[in-house]
């Protein structure tokens, strides 16, 4: 359901209920006012006629009495149920009544002021106020229908809150416009991002939109700028990607073409074939870690607390390059100072760490060469010698795709971005020396 | 046809080396930026194959330098950026062509002698003197339209003496023309090999002009 369409419903019934809860109360109020007015008006009446003198009223009275009433009754309009009378002697004789409801009441010697009574075959209900006459002779009781008086107050509270009905109405049709007119900037975004081309990642523009959705837009500014920026960094690598992958696609384009070219001619045609192999693993190499950067390239720090067996990571990563290592006679030696401490993190990226550092050592360091692993407090230290890294390169190891020029041994020129932004997650630095034929890489945690 | 490659990627280079003598040429190829720079002015190369990404010195320096020092020799430009930028900075620094990585081999042979062709002032991809055809594309030559089989050596001699007709070639000039440095040439290879082509074309298709070299009129 809309949210337009849930206000208006709530309005509605909330106006509903508010008008119908309104007028019970006024129909309560207006019933006790009836009430205090009849009670009033029937306590003079019976005062009034407490003074009568009704020693002398005979048959013939009654009659004359019920003439007048019966001409009256053609004069005006009376509620037959409105008002009845009746006067009784001490035996309980009715000796007078308004030849009307008063013809119904019965004697009640008990009750002295008002009681609501079932009189009547039908055993309405009454208000009845009964009085004796000053002579004490006399028993007088004036009495009105209970509905009666609840029908007024009805009929009261009716007249004056039909047009209030016929008010609420207007009201929310005032009301329904006006949330539909409120809710015209929310169909604008609605509209303006509907009508977006796939590319177009502009911030919305929210200087004229109401305070209420101002927070909205501006956190899906913050969205689109985020977005913006993670498709350029994906733009940025597929860029590099694609650049980087053009020359080892090259080097096996050409040696292709020139196993083909040296048909007549095995000993180029096989050391062709041997260059095509070397180029198809380090295109698969290159590909491999554009992988891994990429992956690595989406995370965020926020699960990296696992509890880690560093021994563990670090004994897999050396048991992994140990047979390219061995190919090299290269030596990897492995130690861990004592009370050694490193943070806690996520056991595939370290891994990846490792493998890439160790790979890094081995690739470019020659023949015999010593690898040495050093593990402190919050410290990781890979050092190689054999090895040269000019100084002038430092600096720019970790960029991404950057190898020094004239570099003759195949890599893709991504292992120490990996290195760098695993680091990173994991709010590590990392630093490089080259110091004569020792190259070093520590990771400070 | 003598071509300097420098390439410091050592597949494609080697590749560019073997395939490019495969097809015909004479080929000398260098990894390293400084040495690519100083063998244009040590050897007599037709055309250079000049990658922009060499270490110690840039394709495009070297490529300044050489046009600074006069040296017009055809320049094919090897990119691994496919951005127009840098191919036009190539271009306006004095190269003659330029080809984005990837490439195939068969493509970098048809710019090199389309650019040999141009800087030789030949349009028409045949070349023809007298009774003799020559069709650089596919290596043959007839004569009388009747095909005649050359060796490869045969054949870069005389694809040699057309592009330069009229002109008297030294015997250091043709060996300098014909084999890269790192082949031993036996000192009478020129005349041995001028032997054969006279044998095959005619006796006056190529003379000898005494003690200086050789001279093919058209």
């Amino acid at each position: 359901m809309s949210l337009k369409l849930r206000l208006i419903l709530s309005f509605l019934c909330m106006a509903v209920l508010a008008w119908l809860a309104s007028a019970i109360l006024a129909w309560n109020e207006g019933r006790e006012q009836f009430d205090e007015f009849f009670d009033t008006y029937q306590l003079v009446l019976a005062r009034q006629l407490a003074t009568v003198d009704w020693s002398n009223i005979t048959s013939k009275t009654q009659n004359s009495v019920n003439k007048i009433i019966n001409t009256l009754d053609d004069e005006g309009e009376e509620d037959d149920e409105a008002l009845g009378l009746a006067v009784f002697d001490k035996t309980g004789k009715m000796i007078f009544h308004d030849n009307k409801n008063g013809r119904i009441f019965t004697y009640d010697n008990n009750t002295n002021g008002f009681a609501e009574q079932y009189i009547g075959k039908k055993q309405k209900k009454w208000r009845v106020v009964w009085t004796n006459s000053i002579d004490n002779r006399y028993r007088i009781a004036i009495g009105q229908e209970v509905d009666y008086r609840n029908e007024a107050a009805l009929e009261m509270v009716e007249e004056a809150y039909i047009p209030w009905g016929y008010g609420l109405i207007v009201l929310v049709i005032a009301c329904v416009f006006l949330i539909h007119q409120e809710f015209k900037p929310l169909q604008k975004i609605t509209k303006d991002l509907q009508d977006r081309d796939t590319d177009n990642l502009c911030p919305m523009e929210y200087r004229k939109a109401p305070k209420e959705i101002v927070p909205l837009l501006e956190a899906m500014n913050a969205l689109l700028l985020k977005i913006t920026k993670m498709i350029e960094k994906e733009r940025c690598f597929i860029a590099d990607a694609a650049h980087e992958l053009r020359s080892p696609l090259t080097a096996l384009n050409v040696q292709l073409d020139v196993v083909e070219l040296a048909s007549d001619d095995k000993k180029t045609q096989q050391k062709a074939l041997k260059n095509l192999r070397e180029g198809l693993e380090r295109s698969t190499h290159l590909v491999e870690q554009m992988l891994a950067l990429s992956k690595i390239d989406t995370q965020t720090h926020e699960n990296f607390d696992d509890f880690l067996d560093w021994k563990n990571i670090f004994f897999k990563a050396v048991n992994e390059q140990f047979d390219i290592a061995n190919d090299k006679n290269i030596k990897i030696k492995t130690n861990f100072k004592k009370n050694f401490a490193l943070k806690n993190g996520q056991s595939f990226l370290w891994s990846l760490l490792l493998r890439n550092l160790l790979d890094n050592a081995i690739r470019y360091s020659n023949v015999g060469a010593d690898i040495n692993i050093d593990i402190e407090e919050n410290k990781i230290q890979i050092s190689n010698n054999k090895t040269s890294v000019d100084k002038k390169y430092i600096t720019r190891l970790g960029e991404r795709f950057f190898r020094p020029a004239g570099q003759k041994i195949n890599g893709s020129g991504l292992g120490l971005s990996i290195v760098e932004k695993i680091a990173s997650l994991h709010k590590c630095s990392v630093t490089y020396q080259s110091v004569d034929d020792i190259f070093i890489v520590t990771i400070s945690m | 046809m003598r071509i300097l490659v420098a390439e410091d990627d050592r597949l494609i280079g080697d590749g560019l080396n073997i395939g490019l003598q495969k097809m015909g040429f004479t080929v000398d190829w260098f990894q390293d930026g400084d040495d690519a720079f100083e063998a244009l002015f040590q050897a007599p190369y037709d055309a250079v194959i000049l990658d922009l990404g060499l270490p110690n010195r840039d394709g495009l320096s070297i490529l300044k330098e050489w046009r600074l020092n006069k040296r017009n020799e055809p320049v094919l430009i090897l990119t691994a950026r496919g951005d127009v930028d840098q191919r036009v900075l190539g271009l306006e620094n004095g190269a003659d062509d330029y080809l984005a990585k990837p490439f195939a081999l068969a493509e970098v042979a048809a710019r090199i002698k389309a650019l040999i062709r141009r800087s030789n002032n030949r349009i028409e991809p045949i070349i023809a003197v007298a009774d003799i055809k020559y069709y650089p594309d596919t290596k043959t030559v007839t004569k009388n339209d009747k095909n005649i089989s050359l060796s490869p050596k045969e054949l870069r001699i005389l694809e040699l003496f057309l592009m330069n007709q009229n002109k008297v070639l030294t015997k250091e000039v043709i060996e300098n023309k014909l084999y890269s440095w790192d082949v031993e040439v036996t000192s009478n290879a020129v005349e041995v090999h001028v032997h054969y082509l006279r044998k095959k074309l005619g006796k006056n298709i190529i003379k000898t002009v005494n003690k200086i070299g050789y001279i093919l009129e058209s």
